[in-house]
């Protein structure tokens, strides 16, 4: 009954949650985004972050640095704070946490699929998945032809089976059916969670609601300009919106049918809650559309760490630290490139 | 000096048109010389553009889609060919090798078709040229009869550069983002770029390798 989890959340995930507001409080400030961006050399962004909770992963990292070493040695510290809490964690709260990860499976085995499509060795693409999407048979993707081999030889033991059912065809594997496959999949994922949200119920179903209905309705957004002028059908794009969120149904009929930025606009200045995210970009541009956007993902995840007793703070949690080894990886561009005054064109500060 | 005097009044005209040739040419080269540091410098900021915005694709789309793993290692016929013209004819001070690309070509039936784009006016010093293609990729099958048909004057339409555009992009996927689009058109800004600096610097060494050979004969005589 919501209302109620004071009385008996703490008795399971109290820990945890204790754990997830520590390491919430290690999530870098505004001050240190500014000593970041007055660095000259990766080799200063390394001195500065040996300060921080970064420190311990970067400190044997021999120099030159390059940009994608920040990157997985950022990333390498999200994966062991998830791993010490999923082994800790107990049903529901496990459950929810491994649902967490489902994203990065897909794109793990998108990555694969396409790497071996353009004749890539295994191997390397292996080095390349993100270790939070890493499961046993995930090398076995380089042998399937099409996604029925695909579903049958690898995936249909894996968390993402339930998700093939709208994908399975024998037909080969192309990079336009590859590049459906992985939005269905994406789309049955995020459907999935977000019933499972929905069972949960109490301030984790609301919260978690919200959150997944922003996701999806962002998801709407970007697939609509990214497809702009290619070769995706109408009815193909909008096979590929989420079933729910705030754009859901009226709003999806009107982005499958946008075919500039514009009329996107002006489909979504129509809802109030996007209102002010178009307000922040001028007309025909869309380079700033990706900052509004996690702007105000970032606002909706702070928000969550508001309430107690719920497990939305996780997946916040494990959103917040993506955004910011996005920011750690865009301020590393940006300084390796010489482009320091474009720093704050992409950098989202989170406090 | 009396006899320069005595040339100069037999032939006023004759020694004023040789220091207005010489001038001509010292103008030429000046400006070759301009133009061409000014393409150096329109390069280096094309290049830097493009990889900004290859790194803002990567920020908007993930690390992992964007990645040098996923670039085609399968064999395929070559996007864009390079051409060198090089004249054979007269004394290698008038030689002007010439840079041609021809981007976006397509292959249908074994046969090509060229979209020949001379990136920049090219001076034609010589009636014979010799034509040398550099493909970037094992474009001919040897098991088939290839036929080039190299068209100077036609241009393949702008829906065909898009959809061939699109082909090479599609490596990172077939949504990929606007900016990743952007840093293809300023690499290919920075191809074309590459190339009329190629010619540029070809007309440039002509042009000074004339006024040394006129200084030195003026000094002998």
């Amino acid at each position: 009954m919501y209302g109620f989890e004071a009385l008996t959340f703490n008795i399971h995930g109290g820990y945890l949650e204790a754990i997830v507001r520590g390491h919430r409080s290690g999530l870098l400030t505004a001050s240190d985004y500014n000593n970041l961006c007055q660095c000259e050399t990766l080799d200063d962004i390394k001195m500065h972050l040996s300060a921080t909770e970064y420190g311990p992963y970067l400190q044997n990292e021999p120099s030159p640095l390059h940009t994608t070493t920040v990157v997985e040695k950022c990333t390498l510290k999200l994966v062991d704070e998830y791993k010490h809490m999923l082994c800790q964690a107990t049903e529901p709260l496990s459950t929810f946490l491994e649902y967490i990860t489902y994203g990065y499976m897909i794109d793990n085995v998108v990555l694969i699929v396409t790497g071996t499509l353009h004749e890539r060795d295994v191997q390397e693409l292996l080095e390349k998945c993100h270790p939070l999407g890493m499961f046993d048979s995930i090398a076995t993707l380089a042998v399937a032809q099409n996604m029925r081999e695909l579903y049958r030889l690898v995936l249909v033991d894996t968390p993402l089976a339930p998700y093939f059912s709208e994908c399975i065809t024998s037909e080969d594997l192309d990079d336009m059916n590859i590049e459906i496959m992985r939005n269905t999949l994406y789309k049955a994922y995020l459907e999935d969670f977000y019933n499972f949200c929905q069972k949960l119920g109490g301030a984790t179903s609301e919260i978690m609601s919200d959150l997944l209905a922003f996701e999806a309705d962002r998801r709407a957004v970007n697939i609509t300009i990214n497809s702009i002028g290619t070769e995706l059908t109408r009815d193909d794009r909008r096979k590929l919106y989420s079933n729910f969120g705030l754009l859901y149904p009226y709003g999806h009929e009107e982005l499958a049918i946008s075919e500039d930025i514009d009329q996107v606009r002006a489909v979504m200045e129509k809802y109030p809650p996007y209102q002010s995210i178009f307000a922040k970009i001028s007309y025909g541009e869309s380079q700033m559309l990706d900052k509004a956007f996690y702007e105000e993902e970032v606002k909706r995840l702070c928000l969550a760490f508001e309430q107690q007793f719920h497990y939305a703070v996780f997946f916040a949690y494990m959103r917040l630290r993506e955004q910011e080894i996005r920011n750690l990886m865009w301020i590393s561009e940006c300084v390796a490139q010489n482009q320091k005054s474009r720093i704050h064109d992409s950098v989202v500060f989170i406090f | 000096m009396e006899e320069d005097d005595r040339c100069s009044s037999s032939n006023p005209g004759g020694i004023g048109q040789e220091e207005e040739d010489e001038d001509g040419k010292v103008l030429r080269f000046l400006d070759s010389l301009d133009t061409y540091l000014t393409l150096l410098d329109s390069l280096s900021s094309t290049l830097r553009q493009g990889w900004f915005e290859v790194a803002s694709a990567r920020h908007s789309m993930g690390s992992s889609r964007i990645s040098s793993v996923l670039l085609d290692q399968k064999v395929q016929s070559a996007a864009t060919t390079f051409q060198v013209r090089k004249s054979i004819h007269g004394s290698p001070s008038e030689s002007c090798p010439s840079f041609a690309i021809s981007k976006w070509a397509s292959s249908r039936d074994g046969k090509c078709s060229f979209g020949e784009l001379e990136v920049s006016h090219v001076r034609k010093t010589s009636k014979n040229s010799e034509l040398r293609h550099r493909g970037s990729s094992n474009f001919y099958d040897t098991t088939e009869e290839h036929d080039l048909t190299i068209n100077a004057s036609s241009s393949i339409s702008d829906s065909n550069v898009h959809q061939e555009r699109s082909k090479s992009l599609s490596v990172f996927g077939t949504l990929v983002s606007p900016r990743l689009r952007a840093a293809q058109v300023s690499f290919e800004t920075a191809l074309d770029a590459i190339v009329e600096i190629a010619n540029i610097r070809s007309s440039m060494l002509s042009a000074f390798t004339q006024l040394q050979q006129q200084m030195k004969e003026k000094d002998l005589s």
